[in-house]
């Protein structure tokens, strides 16, 4: 790309389609990187800890800059669409939890039966691609505060990802993260081979 | 109880479409609104055909997109995926004839005249068929903004725009070009996804109020316009843009269609 992508192209350049998720994900990215007054992620100035493994999470990354590969996304298996993100220079954190409806909207309802289906015949297809764009037009713009609810917490920053040494697992051959191999005698095992 | 349900048949099979409906508004090109008790819209292409009010069913009859038959219509591409041009580079345009971005091979492009106004010179461009397309290409020397448009007489008038930015410019205040029929942005400057575009219908130069605009784009499922909009007493309207790629805006008063392509720029 030739200039900045604004984050919801990144993010649903990095998500690879657009869906609800997805933009509730980028509200809570964008809310956060405004409260907080921080820039995306360079090195680690900030961090995440996302409570879900839905679509909200890719951007996340994709806005915030916090990546799985960089090691500041941290990854809590709660089935929570909550965001928790730091900044490490300005020593804040604020933690976005979604609000929970008891009754969806009635798009979101239908736009799910219809993405639950394995094929969808023409009319239906339209008819997802227009409850996508009503869902699309409803999220970002609604206030945020009718989307999330949000506090600043006390945070207690981890260390920054650590780099550790490769070494060879002595039944398979491949290179393993020295921490994660078991050290058999003399001998460093792989979790695959262990 | 004063909602209904509709129901839909289609190719002789009768469907519920939708429940507790208590708004019907039928539409131009044949679109009926339905709208219910819980919130949820749809827009079907359909006439009434029964109204059952004492068992609250109404039934609708589906009519084919296929069996619609649209005008054609001219329209340009850029060929070149993120919205704009760098300075030096080749800056190719695509000019397709068809329906709601869906060229039709067979359409003739005879008579057909291109236009670019850059920098407040109007030169003519070269035309060159090449597969579904006329292709043009405008040479390395463009830099800022360029408008270009489209002409051609059959036995309707149909004329294509676009806006295309060479470099990394911001530019409001963009001038009409002065066609019979023509759309132009209300204030251009990047359109993003997520954010709402206005554009601004004229007609020999002064506002077009009441006109259907409609408006599309590249990656729809739909065979008709998705969106259908009107100008307000300054000929004006506004879209929010739900989807990637680029959007098309199309306007037809009597004979004569024009197209805007907003280029989305990234």
């Amino acid at each position: 790309m030739c200039k900045n992508m604004p984050p919801l192209e990144l993010a649903i350049q990095f998500h690879g389609h657009i869906c609800p998720g997805l933009l509730m994900g980028v509200r809570a990215a964008e809310f956060a990187q405004k409260y907080l007054e921080v820039n995306p992620d360079q090195d680690e100035e900030l961090l995440a800890i996302v409570e879900t493994n839905s679509c909200g999470v890719d951007a996340i990354q994709a806005v915030l800059g916090c990546t799985f590969g960089k090691g500041n996304l941290i990854f809590k298996d709660y089935g929570k669409n909550v965001y928790t993100v730091a900044s490490r220079e300005k020593n804040r954190a604020v933690r976005i939890a979604q609000k929970y409806l008891a009754q969806p909207h009635p798009d979101n309802a239908r736009y799910r039966e219809l993405s639950c289906k394995d094929s969808l015949t023409e009319p239906e297809a339209v008819e997802k691609e227009n409850l996508l764009a009503s869902i699309f037009e409803r999220l970002m713009t609604i206030p945020f505060e009718e989307l999330f609810n949000w506090q600043e917490i006390e945070f207690a920053f981890p260390e920054k990802a650590q780099i550790y040494p490769t070494v060879q697992c002595s039944i398979c051959g491949e290179g393993v993260m020295e921490p994660r191999a078991v050290l058999n005698g003399q001998l460093y095992i792989c979790p695959t081979c262990a | 109880m004063c909602e209904a349900n509709v129901y839909i048949n289609r190719d002789g099979r009768e469907e519920l479409l939708m429940e507790g409906v208590d708004r019907i508004i039928p539409g131009e090109d044949q679109n009926i609104f339905l709208e219910n008790v819980f919130g949820e819209r749809r827009l079907v292409k359909a006439r009434i055909k029964e109204m059952e009010l004492v068992r609250h069913r109404i039934i609708l009859e589906e009519i084919k997109e296929a069996a619609v038959k649209p005008h054609l219509e001219l329209w340009l591409e850029p060929d070149t995926n993120h919205g704009h041009f760098h300075p030096g580079e080749d800056v190719r345009m695509k000019l397709f004839k068809g329906f709601n971005m869906r060229p039709d091979e067979t359409a003739q492009m005879e008579g057909t005249e291109a236009f670019v106004l850059s920098n407040g010179r109007l030169q003519t461009l070269n035309l060159h068929k090449h597969h579904e397309a006329v292709e043009m290409n405008l040479g390395q020397e463009l830099d800022g903004l360029a408008q270009i448009y489209v002409h051609q007489k059959e036995d309707r008038e149909l004329y294509a725009t676009a806006l295309i930015e060479v470099g990394h410019h911001h530019h409001h205040g963009n001038q009409p070009l002065g066609l019979p029929l023509e759309i132009v942005p209300i204030d251009y400057s990047h359109a993003r996804l997520g954010e709402t575009y206005g554009i601004q219908v004229l007609k020999d130069g002064h506002p077009l109020a009441g006109a259907e605009v409609k408006a599309t784009f590249s990656e729809t499922q739909s065979r008709d316009y998705p969106h259908h909009l009107k100008t307000d007493e300054e000929g004006k309207t506004r879209l929010f843009l739900t989807a990637r790629g680029n959007y098309l805006f199309s306007v037809t008063d009597g004979d004569t269609t024009s197209t805007f392509t907003l280029i989305k720029s990234f």
